[in-house]
């Protein structure tokens, strides 16, 4: 039973201010997962509720006790560093002992409880090794090892596997969700990689610049997003953004005009009027090649079969970076010019301060 | 690996290194020969008529000759019966100094490494500046220092200046190893509760071995250069003398006994040169490596 409360939490370095205002509340055993690109404060975020850090002003509330000022171990929470932190010079068995030996557990507690984490991390024929001789995934789960034998109220993971390789990266992914569900204790995640975040979160914080852009389910941010930011932010290859030259508003709808191209959208228009100026967001796979005219035609410059989908890059409307997802029998070459069409429901639209119109 | 230098490079950088050696080690190679020398030979060389060359063998007397003997290492015990009392003194002191010297520098090292203090690069700089003074300069002061604490004639009149003006280089040289060692090392500890002290002991520490060992080996060259002065002037008590000052007994009142002073000149550095054969074990680099990744 584990619940965290973040209540108007502000951060400067010195004159810099990292982080303004942050309020968040976390559920007991939710996997929630902080994301945002370097340097918008989300490690700075995990190391306040961790202790490393302090905060400039406001509180961390771990199970309805304020711990703003407590060090980490009275906190209840254990921390996996995105470097590992291994002891070089002590062996696995002693890098997981290490919470243990300080706090003088007993010899036979000590040892029950490292096999215990050593077998659920598939570490027992690794005990009396150094963390030189281990694989980088293998040194992960040391680290993890060493935050579970003290049986936690909190995890905190800072960008844990961004020092692996793509391969090993999906398969970490998938063992912290089987941990997550085994151990069935809060965790709180920290990555600028957005699969990561759309995997495996109960819950997705999105940060920018300081400040929490938004909270929500992963699809809800796929599907909703409240800003131009995260609609940039969530989903791969990166969401669409078409400027319109001219916007009309007809029986309460939008109608925007990007060149001679006119999208009619059903979002509320009760704060933007006709000739405001509107961002238009669409997602690469909802995109449809259709093959009568009525389309947007799409300039072909690069195309990447991936499998199980064919991704194109090219020009529309004179947007350059303009990207679509295709099915994989599509057949395309760079230089072919395709007709795009789309549900104009699943379009998304965002004045001119980055803050979405909502969907009506 | 590729082979990155010319043949022509090659060359000249074992020449180079070739020069160094020969230039750094031809001192001990004269005392070697010195001391192999009969005194009496030790200042004759052979003549050479005018007009004519040296020959091969006379030329190569110079070096070796059927004179020669290991004698002066047998007689050096009966010239100067104290000689092993002064060897111990040497390496007792610079032994001495040394581990004092680490109590003082490991912590002070650890605290420049980690924290940030008010007058923290002030500080570092003045003890840089205090190793721009020779002892030389200082000795009177300290005279008079060392005699109003009572503390004329005995060891500690040679340790505790040796000390002290030993620490800022190690100072300096144990700074830059600690800040080698990860950071996240010492919060991973702090996160699990680890006190600063229980962390210096069981993870800084181990880790800072080879940085220990080599500031430890640079204290102990110093303490070792450096006791001749304090020796002679805090000292006038035989029986505490190191032997870079013993050795002036060598010098009677009608002759210097050149060749036994250079047998003991070399017979004093060889427990210091076991020292560092055996400490040049443990100087394995990679000691750290595993534990966060780069």
């Amino acid at each position: 039973m584990a619940t965290v409360k973040l209540e108007n939490i502000y951060k400067s370095f010195g004159e810099t201010e990292v982080l303004f205002d942050i309020n968040l509340e976390i559920n007991d055993k939710e996997f929630v997962v902080f994301v945002g690109p370097s340097g918008c404060g989300k490690t700075t975020l995990l190391r306040i509720i961790s202790g490393l850090e302090e905060v400039t002003s406001g509180s961390v509330v771990i199970d309805d006790k304020d711990v703003s000022n407590a060090p980490p171990v009275e906190r209840g929470i254990s921390m996996v560093f995105q470097s590992y932190a291994l002891y070089p010079h002590l062996s696995v068995f002693e890098n997981i002992a290490f919470p243990l030996r300080v706090a003088k557990v007993s010899e036979k507690e000590l040892e029950e409880k490292v096999f215990k984490a050593a077998d659920i991390l598939q570490l027992r024929d690794r005990l009396d090794f150094k963390p030189g001789q281990l694989s980088g995934g293998q040194r992960q789960r040391v680290a993890i090892g060493r935050s579970i034998v003290r049986d936690p109220k909190v995890f905190l993971f800072d960008e844990p596997l961004s020092n692996l390789d793509a391969a090993l990266r999906g398969d970490m992914r998938v063992e912290l969700a089987k941990l997550h569900q085994n151990l069935k204790t809060t965790m709180i995640y920290v990555t600028h990689d957005q699969i990561e975040a759309m995997t495996m979160a109960d819950k997705i914080v999105v940060l920018h610049d300081g400040v929490i852009e938004q909270v929500g389910s992963p699809m809800d941010l796929y599907h909703n997003p409240k800003t131009k930011f995260v609609a940039g932010f969530i989903g791969h290859p990166n969401m669409n953004f078409l400027k319109t030259s001219d916007t009309d508003i007809k029986q309460k709808k939008l109608s925007a005009n990007i060149g001679d191209f006119t999208l009619d959208l059903a979002v509320d228009v009760s704060d933007i009027k006709a000739g405001d100026e509107v961002d238009i967001g669409i997602r690469p796979e909802d995109l449809v090649v259709s093959s009568n005219k009525g389309g947007a035609p799409m300039t072909v410059d690069v195309v990447e079969h991936i499998g199980a989908t064919v991704i194109l890059y090219g020009t529309v409307l004179g947007n350059s970076d303009f990207c679509a997802v295709l099915p994989s029998d599509s057949v395309v070459k760079p230089g072919d010019t395709v007709n795009l069409t789309l549900d104009p429901f699943k379009c998304h639209a965002f004045d001119s301060s980055g803050q979405a119109l909502l969907k009506s | 690996m590729m082979d990155k230098y010319s043949l022509l490079q090659k060359i000249g950088i074992y020449t180079s290194i070739a020069l160094f050696i020969t230039f750094m080690l031809l001192p001990f190679v004269e005392m070697f020969i010195a001391s192999l020398r009969p005194l009496t030979h030790l200042f004759s060389r052979p003549e050479v008529p005018v007009g004519e060359t040296m020959s091969f063998v006379d030329f190569m007397s110079r070096f070796w000759s059927d004179k020669m003997s290991f004698q002066a290492y047998r007689d050096m015990w009966v010239t100067v019966p104290q000689l092993p009392r002064y060897i111990f003194n040497s390496v007792f002191l610079a032994t001495s100094v040394t581990f004092i010297s680490l109590c003082f520098v490991i912590p002070a090292a650890y605290a420049y490494a980690r924290f940030s203090f008010k007058g923290k690069s002030v500080s570092l700089t003045l003890f840089l500046a205090v190793n721009m003074f020779t002892g030389a300069v200082l000795l009177i002061p300290l005279y008079k220092l060392l005699r109003m604490y009572g503390l004329l004639n005995t060891y500690w009149a040679m340790i505790i200046p040796g000390v002290a003006f030993l620490i800022p280089q190690g100072i300096w040289l144990l700074k830059t190893f600690l800040e080698k060692i990860p950071y996240e090392l010492e919060e991973a500890a702090f996160v699990d509760g680890a006190s600063r002290l229980y962390t210096l002991r069981r993870v800084i520490l181990p880790l800072a071995v080879p940085g220990l060992i080599v500031v430890g080996i640079a204290i102990f060259i110093g303490a070792y250069a450096q006791q001749f002065l304090f020796a002679i002037t805090f000292n006038q008590n035989r029986d505490y003398m190191p032997l870079p000052a013993g050795i002036f007994e060598f010098i009677g009142y009608q002759t210097v006994l050149w060749n036994e002073m250079m047998a003991a000149s070399l017979v004093g550095v060889l427990p210091v040169l076991f020292i560092f054969l055996f400490m040049q074990k443990h100087l394995i680099a990679g000691l750290t490596s595993g534990a966060v990744k780069e």
